[in-house]
């Protein structure tokens, strides 16, 4: 196993001499990036704690949701952990570009197997602990636990960790070795996209919020006997549930050694049937995620009309560009599947509308109605911003390591990026439209306020698509393995950060207005002309900030692109 | 007197604190096959991305035909196919539509002529039959000769172009060589990095040495042997060439 240290060795020092050579705009990146992990850990820390203390001062059935509540979020978390490892086992055992230096060195496959096994569970687990410890630290500090509780949490996280990671490398292996060589990534992604929608539509027309809300149960009887019902004695979760809960709350549990039992020796004989598998499946599965890649393209009469009716207008080099980028976007999988996702993401929102409990509110029927239209504005916003961080942020990134071509060409970063924009602009209008106006009649607000928030909408909407695009030019990433972690860094979350701001900034701006001349239409009144002094001004400032909102962003990307 | 079709003023490149180019000047004429040579890490590959586009110099001019790069880069980029040295291409396009997205970016006029052009290209570097396949089924070599047929689609007076013989067989370098001649014959300026020695005695009509960012000879194959003091062998010249602090300029040797 000397190699074993061998192999794992490149990934770590890379680490410590990335940390070592970064310089002040990488640290200051890193500064930032822990700020807001920390400002993330201490709101889900606090927001856990509320709900629990909330629950605790249930008498009868106080302790019965939170032991509840702690087997759903471990079942979600195990869940996400599996996904998670099929996802990265993919990656780090059949695809990545060291695999087949590391595979041409004496080095066995058992300990090229254990090195890729570890990266895996390193790869996989951090979202255990960034959003996991909160909400477990908080159980700690409701229940007043003692040390028993954090040093079970360590070894019991550490053996559902490993079962998860068993399990999503032994489904990857089974997979690769099952489907054809060349469509394996593209059938697992898809697999795997459909299997969270599915998963995430399903939770969430079972509604879970009724949980709380013994009103609609209909006795105290079944309400109690739902939630009395022990979830799967099969299940992992379970057996570290059972343990943890024991710690925290004294009660007594059955069979306490032998769950642990249990949730050890699954873990660890997971590891030797992935093993054994590997010995027998592992590098059949790596050779054949080598062979080549060979495609005919598809859909061409589609590309054809759909590039013609979208390019009419331009100039020929501008429609030469969003001619390939139409093309590269339908034609590459971990792309357009992320549509799906995208179909899912409004299907729940607007389903969310049409479940609100508004007639049981306290508050004024009509009023309630055109303010939650008011601030479903900001909602959108936020929507169409995360759609907008994976499909318009990494727009300039796609480009990938061909951005040569595009800088040696004529054509000038300031028409590339405004081709960038013109691309996606249409389809984001009509989106952030559908939200709005299909929430706005699931809402029946006035005509007045559907007219404004429409309009609002689509103004916003200009500054939003800008937005993506400059800030994708003003933190590129030209090398990838795969798009979707484009969005995902730091450039991203500034996006997202400075787009939610500029949908608040509107919203701000608007509220004053949109009350007066929502109160006017409700009460029959004219508006005066202080009242219009007030609000001629203010929509004036919001078109102001929706024009800046459009070419700040695109200057500072061009400028950007231009400086390197 | 005729404007020079490249000309680099005082181009430098600096990153952080190192000079990959120190204040390099040189001028190219129109119609001959210029050879730039160099040991790795000399500044080969970052002159010849600046004189493209693709890189912004820290200091210094790049004229090509008379058109500055950075006051008018439309016009400019406009004359030139750029070859680089890796051909990283749009995977997700075929053969056929990737050179019809470069005419379009060229300015080149839709419909028949690019693509009979394309056609006639694709014929020429053996790529037909895989014109309407994906490019990320190609290899290597398939990769760079399609990167070829862009460079030469809208018939550009200027061809830069970065080790064009990595990567390709045998035939296929013969055919790259004859073409760069032929181009040259036409009137084209072909401005060629490469390590091959023997593709630069064989096809280059001048040539440059480019040593720590700086050039330190320039002449024909057989001048530079001559005032190396090496007689003939080019490769015995480039060596002791870059291996002398300063190259000819500060040892200078007998002309035989």
């Amino acid at each position: 196993m000397k190699n074993l240290t061998l192999l794992l060795s490149p990934r770590f020092r890379g680490a410590r001499n990335a940390f070592r050579t970064a310089g002040t705009r990488e640290r200051k990146r890193a500064v930032f990036l822990a700020a807001l992990g920390i400002a993330f850990w201490a709101g889900m820390f606090l927001l856990s704690t509320r709900v629990l203390l909330y629950f605790k001062e249930a008498e009868i059935i106080g302790d019965i949701l939170a032991h509840h509540l702690l087997s759903m979020v471990l079942l979600t978390f195990f869940s996400l952990l599996v996904f998670s490892h099929v996802i990265t086992a993919l990656s780090n055992f059949f695809l990545s570009k060291d695999l087949e230096l590391c595979h041409a060195t004496p080095a066995s496959m058992e300990e090229i197997f254990l090195s890729r096994y570890l990266f895996t569970i390193i790869d996989s687990s951090w979202m255990v602990l960034v959003f996991g410890l909160p909400v477990m630290l908080s159980y700690a500090y409701v229940y007043n636990s003692g040390p028993l509780f954090f040093i079970n949490l360590l070894h019991l996280g550490t053996a559902s960790v490993l079962i998860a990671a068993g399990l999503g490398v032994l489904i990857t292996m089974i997979l690769v070795n099952v489907f054809p060589a060349h469509r394996t990534r593209d059938i697992m992604m898809l697999l795997v996209i459909f299997l969270v929608v599915g998963f995430f539509i399903l939770f969430r027309f079972l509604r879970p919020e009724r949980l709380v809300d013994p009103d609609a149960f209909f006795s105290m009887v079944q309400y109690l006997s739902a939630l009395n019902a022990p979830a799967s004695p099969y299940l992992p979760t379970h057996w570290a549930a059972e343990i943890l809960w024991h710690h925290l709350s004294g009660a007594p549990v059955e069979d306490y050694w032998f769950h642990m039992a249990l949730l050890w020796n699954t873990a660890l004989a997971l590891l030797a049937v992935n093993i054994w598998t590997a010995r027998a499946f592992y590098y059949n599965g790596f050779s054949r995620a080598q062979e080549a890649k060979s495609r005919r393209p598809g859909g061409d009469l589609f590309f054809r009309i759909l590039i013609r009716l979208y390019t009419l207008p331009l100039a020929r080099d501008t429609r030469a560009m969003l001619d390939k980028d139409i093309r590269t976007f339908f034609r590459d999988n971990s792309q357009w599947s992320q549509l799906i996702l995208l179909a899912a993401l409004v299907v729940i929102y607007l389903y969310n509308f049409s479940v609100l409990p508004l007639e049981r509110s306290p508050i004024r029927l009509e009023f309630l109605q055109n303010e939650i239209a008011f601030l479903n504005l900001g909602l959108a916003g936020f929507v169409l911003s995360a759609i907008a961080v994976r499909f318009i942020f990494p727009a300039v990134s796609a480009e990938g390591r061909a951005f040569w071509i595009v800088r040696s060409s004529p054509l000038t970063i300031r028409r590339f990026l405004w081709g960038k924009y013109i691309l996606y602009l249409p389809p984001m209008l009509f989106l952030g439209e559908v939200l709005i106006i299909i929430t706005n009649n699931l809402l029946q607000v006035t005509p007045l306020m559907m007219w404004l928030l429409s309009i609002t909408m689509f103004f916003s909407i200009f500054g939003v698509v800008a937005m993506g695009v400059g800030f994708g030019a003003l933190y590129p990433r030209f090398v990838y393995e795969n798009i979707a972690q484009v969005s995902t860094g730091f450039g991203g979350v500034v996006y997202m950060m400075v787009s939610t701001l500029f949908m608040a900034a509107v919203i701000l701006l608007e509220a004053g207005p949109v009350y007066i001349l929502f109160m006017a239409g409700i009460r029959n009144q004219t508006v005066t002309v202080l009242n219009w002094l007030i609000i001629v001004p203010a929509f004036c400032l919001v078109l102001a900030l929706q024009a800046y909102a459009v070419v700040k962003p695109m200057r500072m990307g061009v400028r950007a692109l231009t400086s390197d | 007197m005729t404007t020079p079709m490249i000309k680099l003023v005082d181009l430098t490149k600096t990153y952080r604190n190192f000079k990959a180019v120190d204040g390099l000047s040189l001028e190219v004429p129109a119609g001959i096959v210029f050879g730039f040579l160099g040991p790795n890490g000399a500044g080969k590959t970052t002159t010849i991305r600046m004189m493209a586009g693709v890189l912004k110099p820290t200091r210094g001019r790049i004229e090509l035909n008379g058109y500055d790069l950075a006051a008018r880069p439309t016009e400019a980029k406009r004359l030139v196919g750029f070859i680089p040295d890796r051909p990283y291409l749009y995977e997700k396009l075929t053969g056929m539509e990737f050179l019809r997205f470069i005419g379009g970016l060229y300015g080149m006029n839709g419909g028949e002529p690019p693509d009979r052009k394309a056609g006639e290209l694709l014929e020429l570097f053996e790529l037909s039959d895989w014109s309407n396949e994906l490019i990320e089924s190609y290899s290597h070599g398939m990769k760079q000769r399609l990167v070829m047929c862009s460079a030469l689609l809208h018939a550009p007076p200027i061809i830069i172009v970065d080790e064009p013989m990595v990567g390709l067989d045998p035939k296929a370098a013969r055919l790259v060589k004859n073409i760069f001649r032929q181009q040259a014959e036409q009137g084209t300026t072909v401005f060629m990095s490469t390590h091959s020695l023997g593709v630069a005695q064989e096809v280059c009509d001048q040539i440059a040495i480019i040593s720590k960012g700086g050039i330190i000879a320039r002449g024909t194959a057989r001048e530079l042997s001559e005032r190396a003091g090496v007689f003939g062998d080019l490769e015995e010249t480039f060596l002791k060439l870059t291996r002398e602090p300063g190259g000819i300029h500060e040892e200078p040797h007998p002309v035989a």
